[in-house]
């Protein structure tokens, strides 16, 4: 087995001692480039008591390209699609190797909070936020309840 | 943002088991010709291709890239205070190593920051352009 970069080692250390409030993300046991992630609704947004699922992967040319995140848990939101897969500029043409895993979750869970329905990756959703926004919402809280919120 | 949606067929959707139970088994034959064998080229940050798969117009672009490159200041490592870290290899700088300054006075390894540049002419820190005005008088000299 190809050995791991320091950074990733170190990314995941920081990650366990000093954990982002509301994100939770361990590497799998068996590859330390697979993250099982927990994300949980920002307060005042309509994901608000959810526990959403990411899985989250580093490629081999980490970090000089992007890590791959998807939400495994089903999300009602204009910028996530039906297969979880996350419209997030610094996902694709905006990601730098400055940034880290820490700062893509923390980004996801501000996408949360803001969702933005002008540059839609689940069209039907997002048509509704913008049409009539209070009834998306209630969408996202009754999605929230039913699927992120098993305990 | 933006272009998601046209871009989003491109992406994996199961990122390393197949969640959604449609893992195809690879039974197609191995391909007529040989694999690209070389150096890979990123002439956009997301687009990887061999040497020999290039375009003439990556071609050009890569190259006038790596002679960008070599006109950004070099150095060694002085001890200085205000970086202290590669962020690119997360690894603390010591005394001596190798490193490149770009225009906005940030600092990374070498062989870091190139292999950054490579991809795209930004800074990592400050997602500024790595000097458009440098681009334009190698361009027209």
């Amino acid at each position: 087995m190809v050995s791991l970069p320091r950074r990733i080692i170190k990314e995941t250390q920081r990650l366990l001692q000093e954990p982002v409030p509301g994100i939770s993300a361990v590497p799998d046991d068996s590859n330390a480039r697979y993250f099982h992630v927990i994300v949980t609704g920002p307060d005042d947004s309509p994901f608000e008591g959810g526990l959403f699922k990411l899985e989250l992967f580093l490629p081999e040319d980490y970090p000089m390209s992007a890590p791959k995140v998807r939400f495994v848990t089903k999300i009602y939101h204009p910028n996530i699609d039906r297969l979880g897969r996350i419209c997030l500029d610094i996902l694709k043409d905006k990601w730098s190797p400055a940034l880290q895993i820490r700062t893509v979750l923390l980004s996801i869970q501000a996408l949360l909070s803001a969702p933005n329905p002008d540059d839609p990756l689940a069209n039907d959703v997002a048509e509704l936020w913008k049409v009539d926004e209070a009834e998306a919402i209630r969408n996202a809280k009754e999605w929230t309840r039913r699927y992120a919120m098993e305990n | 943002m933006g272009n998601c949606l046209k871009r989003s067929s491109s992406d994996d959707i199961s990122l390393l088991r197949g969640s959604d139970g449609n893992s195809e088994v690879q039974t197609d034959p191995p391909p007529p010709y040989p694999e690209p064998v070389g150096p890979v080229y990123y002439p956009s940050p997301n687009i990887s291709r061999s040497v020999n798969q290039l375009t003439e117009e990556e071609q050009i672009k890569i190259a006038k890239r790596m002679g960008l490159i070599q006109h950004l200041p070099t150095g060694t490592y002085d001890g200085c205070k205000k970086n202290r870290e590669c962020v690119i290899c997360m690894v603390e700088f010591i005394v001596g190593d190798n490193v490149r300054y770009l225009p906005c006075m940030h600092i990374y390894h070498v062989h870091c920051i190139d292999d950054w540049l490579m991809r795209s002419f930004t800074c990592p820190s400050c997602m500024e352009p790595v000097d458009a005005a440098l681009l334009t008088s190698y361009e027209t000299s």
